[in-house]
This record gives C-alpha cells, sequence and structure tokens, in this order.
C-alpha cells in the first residue's frame, strides 16, 4: 500500500533541514497526512501550498469528506466541484454494499464461540473449511474481507480495516499473495489509531516476516521493503516508550538495515543518531558504531544532528559541537518525529559534550564549561555539583580558581595487572568445576590431575 | 637421438643458438643412456651419426666465437649471446671424453661414402651438411611426419624471428645449401602443410628480398641464385591463376556477382589459396558490383566477405595485421556501417539462414553480424599497437587511429540501438564503447560543479544500461570496474567506494577470467590513487596493498613481463600472458603507484611504529614499505637521494625524528614533482599531502618523546608543526580518547600533561604473562565448546601458550587482511 511522491513547495530556511520530502515518498499516503498537518502548524512553508499538496494528496483516496472541507479552506467560499460531489456518493454507495456483503460473515465471526474458536485454530485452511461447513461462510470470505478493509483504510475508517485484517490474518496462511499488504495495512491502521502497543506488534511481526521472507524476486525488492520499514517504523519508534531502544537496535545493529538507511534513505540518520542520543544505557559501545557509520555518509547526508556527533567525536571540537548543539534546537523543533523529545536531547548532548570534555582533560575552568555547555556560570556549578553529587562524575571543584579537577583516572601498571588477572582465579575455577560435573556425570574424575595445574 | 641431431642441425642454420644448446642438453644425456646399448652393437665404438654432430657443433660453435664480439652483439639477441657462451662451455667439456673418436672421425671424414645409408656418394666436405640431412630424415621417415606436424606449432614461433636472424647470416653462409634443405622438407610433409608454408615463404620472400638488398656485403649472384630457387619451389605448387572475372560481354545480374562471390569464398580456406589475390578479388568484385548499380544488399554481402578475408588475413592469433591491410579493413568496415545505416530495409542478422538470404530486392536479408565484425577490429587495433614500439613514432601515428576506431563503435552503436535488437547485443555494442572510454580522463569533468555532459555522464548510462540489461556475469562485472575505474579517475572518490563495495566484487572476482582479472587490479589502483587524492590515507593504502605487496605489480596490471620466472612457464603460457598485456597508452605508471603506495605506508607506518616501540608483538603493516626502510639501513654511507624510493625512506626517517620540513623537502622537490606529482593530472596532491605530513609528524613526535617530557604545550605544538590551535587540540584529543597517549589535556594552561604509566621492565613483562594467562583460560574455555561431549585433551600444557598467543594477535586485529590475501591468491591464480 505504500505510496507516491508528493510534491513539496518552496524551501525558506528552517526547511533546510525539513526531511518531509525525503521521507513522503516511502510513506503511505495516510501516514504523510499528519506530517502535513504538523507542517502547516508550523508553518514554515506556505499555507496553501501545503493544504494544496494535502488536497491533492486525498484527491487519491477516498477520504472525500475531509477532501472537500480542505478545498473549502483553500477555495474560500468556491463551490465544491461537482465531481468531488459524485465520488463521495459512489463511495457511499460501494461503502453500503460492501457492507451489506460482509455483514454475515461479521455476524459469524463476531460470534464469541467462533472468535475462541478462531483465537485456537492453528491451520488457517481447516479454520476456514471448518467455518464455511459449519456456519455457510462463502469460500471467498478473506479475500472479501480484504478489499472490505482495504476500502474502509481508503476511507479512513481506520478502525474497521485493522478489525477485518486481524479476521483475515487467520483465515488465510502466510504465503497468501496479499498477506504482506495485510500486514503492512494493519501497521498503518494502528499508527494512524495510534495503538502504539498494537503498532509495535504489527512492526515486529512485519520485521520478521520481511527477514523470512526468502521469496522475494530479488534483492532490489528487499531492499524497498526494508526503507518502507524502516520509514513507517519511525512512527512507532518514537512513540512507543520502548521505541528508541528498539530504532538503535534495528537499524544500526542488523547489517541488512543499516545498509538499507546507507544505500537508499541517509537522513534516516538523523533519527538513529537521535535516538542513540537519547539512549543512556549503552551509549558508549554503540557511539563508535555510529560514528563510523556518520563519516561514512558524510558526504551523502549531513545535518546539524550528525554533524554535532561529528564534531564531538571525531574531530573532538568542542566549540563546533557547541554550535551545531544550537543548530540542533531548530531542527528538532520542525521535525515530526523529534519535536516531543526537546528537553531530553538538549540534556543528554550537553551531558555527552561534558562526559568527552572530562574524559580528555583533567583540570578544567568553570567559566570556559558554562560556555561550551551553554549555561551561566552558576547555573554551570550546580550542575556539575549534582553530578558530582550523584557520583556520576570523578572530580572536585576547586572554587578559589574556578576549575573543576579531575579525578586521577590514569592506570598504573600494578592497578592494570591486577585488572587483568582478577578474573583468571575465577573463571579457571568455574572452568574446573564444570567439567568435574561433566567428568563424574561422564566417565569418572579423569580432569582432576589437569585441573590442579592452576 | 638423431631427432634432435637434426633439430640442432636446424637451429644452427638459423643462428638460435638458444635452442641449439637445448637440443645438446637433451643429447647428451640421451647418449649416455644409448651407451650400453651401443657397447652391446657396436663394440663400444661411437656411432658416427653422434660424432658428426658433435664435430658439426663445435665447429659452428668456434665460428661463431670468431666472429668477435662486435657481431655477436649487433646480430644476436641477449639470450642467443647468453646461450652461445654456456655452450661453449659445455661442448668443450663434452668434447674432451670423446676426443680420441672425434680425431678419427675428422680423419676419416672423407671415407664418407662408405656409410649404408647414404644415398648419393659425395665427398666434398661443403656439401656434407646437406647430405647429413637426407640422411637423417630419411631414415625415420616414420617418425619425421608426426614430428613435423608437432613442429608445426613451435615453427609459427620461430618464423619471426627466424627472419630476423635470416638477414645477419652472413655471406659465407652458403644460400643453396639451406634452400635445398628446405626443399627436401617440404617434400616430407603433409599437402596441408606444405600448402601453408609456401604461403609463409612467399610472404616472408617479399620482406626477405627488400632486407637483402640493403644489405651491401650480399653478392649480387647470390641474391639471383636464391631467387631462382624460390621459383623453383614456387612451382612446384597448384597456384590459383588469377581468373578474369567476367568476359567481356557477359551480363553482370545480381546472379552473377553471387556466384561469383561464392566461388571466391569457397576457395576460402583451400589449400593453394592466396590471400592477398582473395583480397584483390573481392575489391575488384565490389568495385563491379557497385559500377553496376546492383543494390546494396550485394555490396552488403561482399564488404562483409572482404572483411572476413582481410581478417583471415593472417593466419597466427597473435601477430598484427599489416598496416596497409589495416586501413583498408578500416575503410571497408567504416563504409559497411554506412550503408546499413542508410538503407534501413537491410536486415543484417546471425539468425538468418543462407538459404534465406535475399540480394535482389529490399527487404534485404543478410546473414552475417556488424557487431562481431566491429569487436574483432577493435581487438585487431590492440593487437596492431602491442606489436609497435611504444616509444617510437610509429605508435603515435597509428594511435591516432583511435579517434576512427571509436567512430565505428559510436556509428554500430547507434545502429545497434536503433535497430532495436536484442539488448545482449546493444550490451556488447556499450562494452566496446566503455573500453575506450574509462581509462581516459576527462577535464571538463574534473569540475564537480560543471552542468555540460561529460564522459562520466556517458560512462554512467552506458553502465546502468549493462547493469540492467546484461544477462551474462562478465559483461556486468566489466562495466561496473569500468565505471568504478572512470569514477576514480575523476576524483569521484566516494561514488567509487560505494560502487565498489557494493558490487560485491572482491568476493566473487577470483571467479572471472583473466582479463576480468586484470581490469580489476588496475581499477584497484585507480581506486587506491584516488583515495591518496582525497586524502584518505588508510584506504588507499589497502586498496594498492594486494597489488604492491608481492613485487608483481608489473605483471598483476599486464604491463610487463617478469623476466626472472620465465623458467616456470611454458611458451603457451608465455603467449597468452602477452596477449594479455594492455597497450602502453592504457598503462598505469608504475613508479607513480609505488611511490603512492610507499607515502602511504609511510604515514601510516612511522606513528604506529613509534607508539609501539616497546610492543614485544609489534606487527608489520607493509613489509615492502619495511624492505626500503632495511635496505637504506643496510648500506654503511647514506648520500643524498636520488630514486624516488630513497626519497621516501629520507623522508620516513625525518619523519621519525618528528622533523616535518626536512620529510616535506624530501617528499616535494623538483626531483619528485617531475618523477612523480606532476603525474596526477587530477589535480595537486601536494596541499593534501603537506598537512598529512604535518599531521602524522605530529603523532610521532608526541609517541616518540613523551617519555621526556612531563607537559607540553599545545601552543608550542602549535608552532612547531604548523598546525592551528584547533586541530593540534583535537588530534591529541584523539589520541588521548583511544589510549594511545597517556596524557590528558589542561585546560587552563592549555597543555598535554602526561601521566608516567611508562611501566618498568618487570612491569612488561609481568603484563604480558597476564597477557598470556588470559588468552590460556580463553583458549581453555573453548575446548569444551569446540569438544562437545567428547573427551577433553590432557595434554593442554603450559608450553602451547605464546604460540597461541600470537595467533591471537595476528587474527584479531586485522580482520580484513585474510579475505584480501585470498583474493590476491585468487588474482594470481591464472
Amino acid at each position: 500500500m505504500p505510496g507516491e511522491v508528493n510534491e513539496e513547495g518552496m524551501s525558506l530556511l528552517p526547511s533546510k533541514y525539513d526531511l518531509t520530502n525525503a521521507i513522503s515518498p516511502n510513506l503511505d499516503r495516510h501516514l504523510i497526512i499528519p506530517l502535513l498537518e504538523f507542517l502547516s502548524h508550523k508553518q514554515i512553508y506556505n499555507e496553501d501550498e501545503v493544504l494544496q499538496a494535502k488536497l491533492d494528496l486525498l484527491n487519491s483516496t477516498n477520504m472525500m469528506d475531509f477532501a472537500m472541507e480542505i478545498f473549502t479552506t483553500l477555495n474560500g467560499e468556491e463551490r465544491i466541484p461537482e465531481e468531488m460531489q459524485i465520488k463521495r456518493e459512489d463511495l457511499l454507495r460501494k461503502l453500503r454494499d460492501l457492507q451489506e456483503e460482509s455483514e454475515p460473515i461479521l455476524r459469524v465471526l463476531g460470534d464469541p464461540e467462533v472468535a475462541r474458536q478462531i483465537q485456537n485454530s492453528r491451520d488457517p485452511f481447516l479454520l476456514l473449511e471448518d467455518l464455511t461447513e459449519k456456519h455457510g461462510l462463502p469460500r471467498d470470505t478473506p479475500a472479501m474481507l480484504y478489499n472490505f478493509a482495504k476500502f474502509q483504510y481508503e476511507c479512513g475508517l481506520y478502525q474497521g480495516s485493522s478489525e477485518y485484517l486481524y479476521y483475515y490474518r487467520f483465515l488465510v496462511s502466510p504465503e497468501d499473495k496479499n498477506y504482506l499488504s495485510s500486514i503492512w495495512g494493519k501497521l498503518a491502521s494502528e499508527i494512524l489509531m495510534q495503538n502504539w502497543d498494537a503498532a509495535l506488534e504489527e512492526l515486529i511481526r512485519l520485521k520478521e516476516y520481511i527477514d523470512n521472507l526468502s521469496t522475494f524476486q530479488s534483492p532490489l525488492n528487499a531492499l524497498q521493503e526494508r526503507t518502507w520499514f524502516i520509514h513507517w517504523s519511525l512512527f512507532v519508534y518514537f512513540n512507543h516508550p520502548k521505541g528508541r531502544d528498539l530504532l538503535v537496535e534495528t537499524f544500526l545493529h542488523q547489517p541488512q538495515y543499516l545498509n538499507a538507511i546507507q544505500t537508499t534513505c541517509p537522513h534516516i540518520l538523523r533519527y538513529l543518531t537521535t535516538a542513540v542520543i537519547m539512549n543512556k544505557s549503552n551509549r558508549r559501545t554503540v557511539l563508535k558504531d555510529l560514528v563510523r557509520v556518520i563519516q561514512q555518509e558524510s558526504y551523502a547526508y549531513k545535518d546539524p544532528i550528525t554533524e554535532f556527533i561529528e564534531h564531538l567525536y571525531a574531530n573532538f571540537d568542542f566549540d563546533a559541537a557547541q554550535k551545531k548543539l544550537r543548530e540542533c534546537r531548530e531542527v528538532i523543533l520542525h521535525d515530526f518525529f523529534l519535536v516531543a523529545l526537546l528537553d531530553d536531547f538538549i540534556e543528554n548532548a550537553r551531558l555527552m559534550i561534558f562526559e568527552t570534555f572530562c574524559r580528555i582533560h583533567e583540570c578544567i575552568s568553570i567559566k570556559m564549561l558554562a560556555e561550551k555547555l551553554n549555561m551561566s556560570i552558576s547555573d554551570a556549578e550546580k550542575w556539575i555539583v549534582n553530578l558530582i553529587r550523584a557520583a556520576r562524575l570523578d572530580a572536585k571543584i576547586d572554587s578559589r580558581l574556578g576549575h573543576v579537577v579531575m579525578g586521577a583516572q590514569a592506570l598504573s601498571p600494578y592497578q592494570q595487572m591486577i585488572e587483568k588477572t582478577k578474573s583468571l582465579a575465577l573463571r579457571s575455577q568455574k572452568l574446573v568445576s564444570d567439567i568435574e560435573r561433566k567428568a563424574t556425570g561422564g566417565r569418572g574424575g579423569e580432569s582432576q590431575p589437569w585441573a590442579q595445574e592452576f | 637421438m638423431q631427432e634432435t641431431i637434426r633439430q640442432m642441425r636446424n637451429h644452427k642454420k638459423i643462428k638460435d643458438v638458444t635452442n641449439v644448446l637445448k637440443s645438446f642438453e637433451e643429447l647428451m644425456p640421451a647418449y649416455n643412456k644409448a651407451l650400453p646399448v651401443i657397447q652391446k652393437e657396436d663394440n663400444g665404438v661411437t656411432p658416427r651419426f653422434f660424432l658428426r654432430a658433435l664435430a658439426e657443433l663445435e665447429d659452428f660453435v668456434n665460428e661463431l666465437w670468431e666472429l668477435g664480439n662486435e657481431y655477436r652483439k649487433n646480430s644476436m639477441s641477449k639470450n642467443n649471446a647468453k646461450s652461445l657462451a654456456t655452450l661453449r662451455q659445455k661442448l668443450k667439456k663434452a668434447l674432451k671424453e670423446f676426443e680420441v673418436d672425434l680425431q678419427k672421425f675428422r680423419d676419416t671424414a672423407d671415407l664418407e661414402d662408405e656409410e649404408p645409408e647414404q644415398t648419393k656418394a659425395e665427398t666434398e666436405s661443403e656439401s656434407e651438411d646437406e647430405e647429413i640431412e637426407v640422411a637423417a630424415v630419411k631414415e625415420p621417415k616414420a617418425k619425421v611426419k608426426p614430428a613435423k606436424l608437432e613442429d608445426e606449432d613451435s615453427e609459427s614461433d620461430y618464423w619471426p624471428s627466424e627472419s630476423d636472424s635470416e638477414d645477419s647470416i652472413s655471406s659465407e653462409e652458403d644460400e643453396t645449401k639451406y634452400i635445398n634443405i628446405r626443399e627436401k622438407f617440404l617434400k616430407k610433409n603433409t599437402q596441408e602443410e606444405e600448402e601453408r608454408k609456401k604461403r609463409e615463404k612467399k610472404e616472408k620472400k617479399d620482406k626477405e628480398k627488400e632486407k637483402k638488398r640493403l644489405k651491401q656485403q650480399e653478392e649480387a649472384h647470390e641474391e639471383l641464385e636464391g631467387q631462382g630457387d624460390w621459383e623453383v619451389v614456387r612451382g612446384g605448387v597448384p597456384m590459383p591463376i588469377k581468373p578474369k572475372m567476367f568476359d567481356k560481354n557477359a551480363e553482370i545480374t545480381v546472379e552473377s556477382v553471387l556466384k561469383k562471390l561464392n566461388e571466391i569464398v569457397s576457395a576460402r580456406g583451400k589449400k593453394g589459396t592466396n590471400k592477398a589475390e582473395m583480397v584483390d578479388m573481392l575489391q575488384e568484385l565490389l568495385e563491379i558490383a557497385e559500377a553496376n548499380n546492383l543494390g546494396p544488399g550485394v555490396s552488403v554481402k561482399v564488404r562483409l566477405s572482404l572483411v572476413a578475408a582481410i581478417f583471415d588475413y593472417s593466419t597466427k592469433v597473435s601477430d598484427a595485421m599489416k598496416v596497409e591491410h589495416w586501413d583498408k579493413l578500416l575503410v571497408t568496415v567504416d563504409q559497411l556501417i554506412k550503408m546499413l545505416d542508410k538503407h534501413d530495409d537491410i536486415t543484417l542478422n546471425e539468425q538468418i539462414t543462407e538459404e534465406n538470404e535475399q540480394f535482389g530486392s529490399s527487404p534485404y536479408k543478410i546473414r552475417g553480424c556488424i557487431l562481431t565484425v566491429v569487436e574483432r577490429l577493435d581487438a585487431e587495433f590492440i593487437k596492431i599497437l602491442k606489436d609497435l614500439d611504444c616509444h617510437s613514432n610509429e605508435y603515435v601515428i597509428r594511435l591516432s587511429d583511435e579517434n576512427r576506431v571509436i567512430k565505428l563503435i559510436d556509428e554500430v552503436t547507434s545502429y545497434v540501438e536503433k535497430q532495436h535488437e536484442k539488448s545482449a547485443d546493444i550490451c556488447r555494442a556499450y562494452i566496446l564503447k566503455m573500453d575506450h572510454i574509462y581509462y581516459k580522463i576527462d577535464m571538463k569533468a574534473l569540475d564537480e560543479t560543471t552542468k555540460e555532459p561529460t564522459s562520466l555522464n556517458t560512462m554512467d548510462r552506458l553502465c546502468k544500461f549493462i547493469c540492467g540489461k546484461d544477462n551474462t556475469d562478465r559483461l556486468r562485472q566489466r562495466a561496473v570496474l569500468y565505471q568504478i575505474y572512470h569514477l576514480s579517475l575523476h576524483n569521484r572518490w566516494f561514488a567509487a567506494r560505494n560502487l565498489m563495495l557494493m558490487s560485491h566484487l572482491q568476493e566473487t572476482i577470483q571467479h572471472s577470467d583473466p582479463p576480468t582479472q586484470i581490469l580489476y587490479n588496475r581499477t584497484m589502483v585507480q581506486l587506491g590513487m584516488c583515495a591518496f587524492r582525497y586524502g584518505s590515507i588508510k584506504d588507499a593504502h589497502n586498496a594498492l596493498l594486494d597489488i604492491q605487496s608481492g613485487g608483481r605489480a608489473k605483471e598483476l596490471l599486464a604491463q610487463g613481463l617478469l623476466m626472472t620466472r620465465q623458467m616456470d612457464r611454458t611458451q603457451e603460457q608465455e603467449k597468452l600472458e602477452k596477449q594479455r598485456q594492455v597497450p602502453f597508452h592504457m598503462q598505469i605508471n608504475l613508479e607513480l603507484l609505488e611511490c603512492v603506495y610507499l607515502v602511504s605506508a609511510m604515514l601510516i607506518e612511522i606513528p604506529y611504529m613509534a607508539a609501539h616501540e616497546s610492543d614485544a608483538r609489534r606487527r608489520m603493516i607493509s613489509k615492502s614499505f619495511h624492505h626500503q626502510l632495511k635496505m637504506s639501513e643496510r648500506q654503511a654511507v647514506i648520500g643524498p637521494p636520488e630514486s624516488m624510493r630513497e626519497h621516501v625512506v629520507a623522508a620516513a626517517k625525518a619523519m621519525r625524528n618528528g622533523n616535518w620540513e626536512a620529510c616535506r623537502n624530501y617528499l616535494i622537490n623538483d626531483k619528485m614533482n617531475t618523477k612523480v606529482w606532476s603525474l596526477f593530472k587530477q589535480g595537486d596532491v601536494r596541499p593534501t599531502l603537506v598537512r598529512k605530513i604535518q599531521e602524522e609528524t605530529m603523532r610521532t613526535y608526541l609517541f616518540t618523546f613523551s617519555k621526556v617530557y612531563d607537559s607540553f604545550s599545545v601552543q608550542r605544538l602549535s608552532q612547531m608543526f604548523q598546525l592551528e590551535l584547533r586541530d593540534v587540540h583535537s588530534i591529541v584529543s584523539k589520541m588521548i580518547i583511544r589510549e594511545e597517549l597517556m596524557a590528558s589535556l589542561d585546560e587552563p594552561t592549555q597543555s598535554v600533561v602526561m601521566h608516567r604509566t611508562e611501566p618498568s621492565r618487570l612491569q612488561s613483562y609481568s603484563l604480558q604473562l597476564a597477557d598470556r594467562l588470559l588468552s590460556l583460560v580463553e583458549n581453555n574455555e573453548r575446548i569444551p565448546e569446540i569438544k562437545q561431549g567428547g573427551r577433553i585433551p590432557m595434554q593442554q600444557g603450559y608450553r602451547d601458550r605464546p604460540y597461541q598467543r600470537r595467533e591471537d594477535g595476528k587474527g584479531g586485529a586485522w580482520p580484513g587482511r585474510g579475505d584480501r590475501e585470498r583474493t590476491r591468491r585468487g588474482v594470481y591464480a591464472e
């Protein structure tokens, strides 16, 4: 169901980093609508143009009421064109027809008894067979369900669509030619209804399906599916509480997806970078990979967010990083997916600068730090004190000189030695006990003399 | 044995000393083998024929030797001269054994006619050679025939050298004798071969005549005599008499012309066909056809045959076409294509059978394939270029024909496109086109902002088409490689790199055919140089490592054969390799390549060496760079650098001492500019290079002297290395983060404070011990996993540890290396 290109208007300054143009070709028409609404809300483009774009978009869907509404806003008091009215009538009629057609099916499927049976069934064919026999469902029930769901979706009735697709999936096997589309459709419906849990579930299902499907005609096809997946998943990942970790996991650590990003849509790096910055737990390990990817792709895509990381971790240019951080603010404010994360992002980014700074310095003046962190001196001092108190920073403040002095971090050879050998005894012991357990279970205590070597 | 003697004699005639030596070396063991038999049958008397051979050989060698050094130098190839010396030595040794017998033989030489196998009685020692020849040949008559057939192959090899040495035959040599022997040879040959020989001889004859005329010492009567003899030989073969085309008043129609054409063409490949005449006749026929307005169908057909005849002219695959034929070929093909282009109603197709051909009226249907013709023409063009001396004027003149060839290719491409033929054909045409574009720099395309269409656009279009439509892997591979080559040539580093990575060629290239592998090697070199220009030293090093590390760059790029290895390959192999050589104008400058590689290696290796000075298990990043360093260290006195390599080594030494200015001056000076840097037509690399030198020298400096200093001032570092404060800061920070440098920055004073963490000797050893213990434990843990459920080996002792450690270190650090190694091996395996 993924949609087509839509044209975007002129580019003003804040729109320099706007990705709607790059993202929308990979989204379904219905999914673009929220993006456009966001754009008109932010008013970085000409209002009329956005509305026109929206109208064009809606014209190719079946959401005629919505389209007419926009038409009125756009063209003032002008009469709504005839064909729109006609189309609307047609659609309503068709909707009614389809509804009538599918009524009996829904009645059967709505039966709690049947619902239980559906839940428990394994084989879609047997189930269908059974239902046809017992309840007199027509043979082409799945196809009807699918078509109706699709129609409803196009009309903007996502709830219904989602429901029908839910049943549909129980009645057909994964080999069905529409199965993949049904997942896409369900995902879109859930996203548009903002059921993030359900959407995440769908997303995982979709991913499994894409990864397992070896029947794609070509790698190109798989690449296309993945590109769509990456774009659609942004909705879910940035709205679900666990989403950002999953995003990093999927985009950065699964080579197929990383490849897809690098080849077809490097702009996704913005979201990946943001997710990494927001990810507190294992940022350090992830960063290395991320910096590599950003550097590799820097010729193809860069925006303040990726440049921020590049300056901070590849060039160690703190001034430039600071400057980019300020730009990031603008970018995030105008990004549909990231706008909610602004404060979190700034705080994390600041912490990152500070962390890196501490790692390579042993003495920093607070004044300079405040400058780098974009804070007042007293704020900066307070911030550092808090950090020290929360035991996240091994340092002391020398308030007479206004310096922060880092705790000794150099590892003496003596310590290194201890670090290295600390685990040896434990590991060997574990090994010995493992072997012993195995040996007594199998052959008897043969491994004893060897174990004593340690 | 007699066979060998006979061969030896042949070679002697043409003064091919190398082969004489070979035969002689074969002869001696053969004799020793036969010794018991001889002793039994002949009562230990050395057989006469053998003695005779020895005696002759001795004479021959002495004669040559006495001719003096100058003669040897002038008329003999180096190989021959060398062989002569060897032969002389060996012969002397061998002769000692037979001294007595030989003396006896010489005494009784006059009594030759008593020999039972002798048919003619001739006592003149002058004609001895000939007689023996007859004897040797006649006796084992049955044997000779197959041997001759075998000779066929090698003979084609001998011919060129033969004709070379032939003009150097001194006047003492008896011309008649030579010819007589040839005549006798010919009689023994099978019919087919005979016919072939004649042909070759005739070709040679012209050449020879010319050369002879040039020779002053050649006596006139001899020449006449020679010619007379040639005449005789010629008469022995039935020559096709040049037929008159048509009777004067015969009506010339399509049918009659076609009949004639068939007549001529059917003679093709038959014995006694004179190729030159065939070409002439076809030309004439063409003129007649044109004059009588027989329509395009006929003239296309005749032209096709004419082209085929010209291609047939040279029988050997490896030989190049002669210039006059080449010109004729170009013109004919050009006319052919123009004609096809003009007349839409001509269908030229290979699927059309001979019976279905239609010439008389539109639509014409003709069997044939213009694309194949042009492909062949292109190959022939390359062959001609390779045959010429690449520094001569002729080469340049011939090279200017490339424009015509390209025009032909363009025309044929548009023709094929217009015909909407199978996409496979279009792919073939495109590949031909790419083949002529890819190695040339389009100056317009170097400017990345240009809007004009450049060769890059063309290449892109062609490559995309081929990648989309081609079904054979080979064309696609080649197209992608051409494209990468072209991109790297024009400084499109990222595009080239991405294409290389996405095509996954590295994994599959070892299964391709050698020419594609050569193209791959060439592409990798270009890619590496592009990376170097871009400033991505590491990538440059990695790309060039495979080609440069074995010291076989010349061979891998097909830009010349390695002489030292000549012994391990057979003649066929060598011939094949010669065919694969890249013509001179497409070659990559090897010195430039080596310099780029060495400089990249230097920029990586020197800081690395400084950082790991005390490391017990230091690895070499670039072997050949270390080799250069070692070579210079071994020298007692080191003068100012002369060659490119010496310059790089001197620069590396300056870098080691942290003297970036000296390093720069060694690498960038007038000498190096003319030798290397100005060869980069795509833009100046020097500023990037200087910058890299500054950075890496500073790193080296920090590594080397961190022990001595307690702190560095960032300010001072920036002054010393002429780098901006910001850059110094960034480099130092990077080193600290990577834990290469045990230090931290002190912000208020703007200085780098070193942590004294260099372990003492005891400490560093104990650290190493700890490392090894760790790996031992790891290994032990792995064993149960490997031997799942199996018996655990008892002997996992201490003794193994150091080796295991070393293995681990090697495997872990350079994950890519194994792969590359494999790739390279694949490239070698030809």
